[in-house]
């Protein structure tokens, strides 16, 4: 089963330059956060559509089909609970069903579901050393970038890794489904030790390794891959200016508030 | 070609270390003296400034590579140097194709086989052209195709001026080192041609490490010398005692003396088998069946060892046989049980299953916890638990390290400890998946002596392994997988002596077995043919 996201395409986002894709990811964040309607998170969950087609990322999101379900659905159903303004049409005790939760409620799954959108898109067309590119071109240094995206690299094989210690602990006896909720993340505890001792030993290992190859000079490193500038990806950036002030001001107008009413 | 030999903790990784200053920059301690490397003296030099002087290629390769494409990965090490593109380029296929991966610049690196990813550790350690590689046990983590595969590789590196250090603790892929080093607890044994080191059978033993068979089987003999493969070793015997046996002749006698053939009774069990399979079949979705088919059943007290190339199934086999994976087809019974209606917790107490890598279910903070763990989840008394527990920590020899922190020990006795807290279940087949692993003569012997142990109180034994040595001298069974099906299944002594068997497979039979059939005999350890030859000289 592959683990990473990366889908090897040409697409004209798989080729957008890294800063640009850098860029893209903060400005979906950024636009993301300042609105909270449904309403006006609409237009960004359909460019995220446009976007995933255009890429042909579609197979990872069928592979997460279920976690954006999840999100959207528990995320909306969790805020009727504890947001209880305006009118409630049905009041079913736990749920306070009014126009006003279920807008707000949706608006939070809406927003969670395009955050991983945006990521899962970001993943699929962007390599782990574009993203260290990236991140270098945009002032963060070297070092810190590396560090960054070789959490991004290590996490499947960690995931892998904890998979194999919940088989051998389950051939143990162990039952990890005991328990209320918070019995059974503490239940974890034979599963998270040995991931986390395994990624200590590991992380020793791939200092010397890195270190042996050169890491760490002094000077800045040169890079293999030339990443020119197109004028498409000017082009690009600007698109991604107007969307984030765009957003900002639906946010200092009002209009990505939740109305009571 | 300089051979670095040495039982673990011998201190040979360390000395490694030394040459590009992973020691003392990485580890706390003392550091005296100087290291000179081309005439230069390192002191306070930064490991990443060595790293273009001297390369270093380590045993784990998965954490040596950082890069999503091959090429890129070639490029690294030039990347941190500072090396212009142009120049990156022209270097990156001479050091693909030096190492066999010509034409691999745009694969994933993780897709690529153990000895796939160890060859282009090497390519981006030769793009920086260094005038010294050291290899720190480069084979360790890989199968036999792959050690096959890396040690091609190094030979034919040598013949281009590098010089290499090999840190290995397999001594008969060292045997054509022009020089070897024995370490023993730090100290410098032995330092001296490869003849002349690897012949002294008894002083390699003493440092705990295990001469190659063929050498073992001369040196029974008396005549001390080093063989460097069994074409040499046959000539030195025929030399030396010229009335031994030609294959053709020996075969006759074989089977008119039902003494020569030297074989243990095997096993015909004949009670109600544990694990009975027919017709079991495995694919995942939408892939090719990675077992296609097999019939299959072991008795208790058996001692069955599992074989084949990585891919054919043997992990996917002994997963279906505790649950962790459900047949596409077929039927699993356990004691007459239908797997399939089983979770394998339930069955837990009845097959256990030790995981190749210890360090992938210690995670207590004794080693009493760590054994105690299973059979609480059983709910069983404490009483009983700690009797148990104390049982078990003898029977592998850690009952001393009762309180010791598990994460402390040796890499042999967090082995041993996976094994007791799944003995602690009581199992009545005890599935091993490379138990041997990574670790050194002594703590193989400690290991294999443990597992055959166990055997005798009853408990059958399915090991999975790549070490020919291994299946030889301690199994009774063999089962080859090959593609999905069962190649072969039957006594070892059988399998060991049809080489059709195993042709066209990856598999390689000891030395010692090869040795024997040049003088028509069956031998499974380097002991039992030293019997046979003195008997025939």
């Amino acid at each position: 089963m592959p683990i990473y996201l990366y889908i090897d395409r040409g697409s004209v986002l798989h080729r957008m330059h890294p800063t640009v894709k850098v860029l893209a990811l903060f400005v979906m964040f950024w636009s993301v956060y300042w609105v909270d309607n449904p309403v006006a998170l609409l237009p960004l969950g359909l460019l995220m559509l446009v976007v995933a087609q255009i890429a042909g990322a579609w197979p990872n999101f069928y592979r997460l089909r279920w976690l954006f379900v999840l999100v959207i659905l528990v995320t909306t159903i969790a805020w009727m609970v504890f947001y209880r303004k305006g009118v409630p049409l049905v009041n079913l005790r736990i749920i306070s069903l009014s126009r006003q939760s279920l807008m707000f409620g949706l608006g939070r799954g809406l927003k969670l579901a395009e955050l991983l959108a945006t990521s899962v898109l970001f993943l699929s067309t962007t390599k782990v050393e574009e993203f260290t590119v990236g991140l270098a071109s945009l002032g963060v240094p070297y070092r810190a970038g590396f560090a960054i995206t070789m959490a991004f690299r290590l996490a499947p094989l960690f995931i892998d890794s904890a998979l194999t210690v919940a088989q051998a602990q389950s051939l143990r006896g162990y039952d990890f489904d005991k328990g209320g909720p918070l019995e059974r993340v503490r239940r974890y505890v034979p599963v998270i030790i040995p991931v986390f001792m395994g990624a200590l030993r590991k992380a020793d290992a791939m200092a010397m390794a890195l270190e042996a190859r050169g890491f760490g000079r002094e000077g800045r490193p040169t890079s293999f891959i030339e990443y020119p500038v197109a004028p498409r990806d000017i082009m690009f950036s600007v698109i991604l200016f107007l969307i984030g002030f765009a957003y900002f001001m639906i946010y200092k107008t009002g209009y990505g508030a939740i109305r009571p009413g | 070609m300089i051979g670095v030999i040495g039982a673990s903790a011998a201190g040979k990784s360390t000395l490694a270390k030394c040459l590009n200053r992973i020691v003392p920059a990485f580890q706390d301690g003392e550091f005296e003296g100087a290291v000179e490397i081309d005439g230069n003296a390192l002191d306070g030099a930064l490991v990443s400034q060595v790293a273009a002087t001297v390369g270093m290629v380590f045993q784990d390769f998965e954490t040596q590579i950082f890069s999503t494409n091959v090429a890129h990965e070639v490029a690294f090490a030039m990347e941190q140097v500072g090396m212009d593109r142009d120049e990156m380029r022209a270097r990156i296929g001479p050091a693909l194709a030096a190492v066999g991966l010509a034409g691999f610049e745009h694969r994933d690196p993780t897709n690529l086989s153990g000895g796939e990813k160890q060859r282009l550790a090497i390519a981006a350690v030769l793009a920086l052209r260094p005038r010294v590689i050291v290899m720190d046990e480069p084979t360790t983590d890989l199968d036999p195709d792959g050690k096959a595969e890396v040690f091609a590789l190094i030979h034919r590196l040598r013949g281009q001026g590098l010089t290499l250090i090999i840190i290995e603790h397999e001594l008969e892929e060292l045997r054509l080192s022009d020089r070897v080093l024995l370490l023993r607890e730090g100290e410098l044994i032995a330092d001296g041609p490869a003849a002349e080191v690897m012949a002294n059978s008894d002083l390699l033993m003493e440092c705990g490490l295990r001469p190659p068979g063929l050498n073992q089987v001369i040196a029974a003999l008396g005549a001390g010398a080093h063989a460097i493969d069994v074409d040499h070793a046959e000539a030195v015997l025929r030399e030396r005692f010229p009335s031994l046996p030609r294959a053709a002749e020996a075969a006759q006698e074989a089977t008119a003396d039902p003494a020569a053939a030297l074989a243990p009774p095997i096993d015909t069990p004949q009670q109600r088998p544990l694990i009975e399979l027919s017709g079991v079949r495995f694919s995942y979705p939408g892939g090719p069946p990675v077992i296609d088919g097999v019939d299959l059943t072991i008795a208790p007290g058996e001692f069955v060892a599992l074989i084949g190339q990585n891919g054919s199934g043997k992990t996917t086999l002994a997963k279906h046989l505790v649950g962790l994976l459900k047949p596409t087809g077929g039927r699993i019974l356990i004691n007459g049980r239908d797997r399939a209606a089983l979770r394998p917790a339930q069955t837990a107490a009845e097959v256990g299953y030790v995981f190749q890598n210890p360090d992938q279910q210690i995670f207590a903070a004794t080693v009493l916890e760590e054994v105690c763990f299973g059979p609480r989840n059983f709910g069983l008394p404490e009483d009983e638990i700690s009797r148990v527990a104390g049982e078990v920590l003898k029977a592998v020899g850690l009952e001393d390290a009762v309180d010791r922190d598990p994460f402390l020990l040796s890499k042999g006795e967090r082995q041993r400890l996976a094994v007791a807290s799944v003995l602690a279940l009581r199992p009545r087949l005890l599935i091993l998946d490379e138990p041997t692993t990574g670790l050194d003569y002594h703590e193989q012997l400690r290991m294999m002596t443990l597992v055959n142990d166990l055997n005798r109180t009853g408990i059958a034994i399915l090991m999975i392994t790549h070490t020919p040595w291994l299946v030889a001298e301690y199994a009774r069974r063999v089962i080859m997988m090959f593609r999905g099906r069962k190649l072969f299944d039957g006594p070892v002594r059988r399998f060991f002596s049809d080489p059709a068997i195993f042709e066209g497979s990856s598999f390689r039979p000891p030395e010692v077995t090869m040795l024997a059939r040049r003088f028509g005999a069956v031998a499974l350890s380097p002991g039992e043919l030293a019997d046979w030859l003195r008997r025939h000289i």
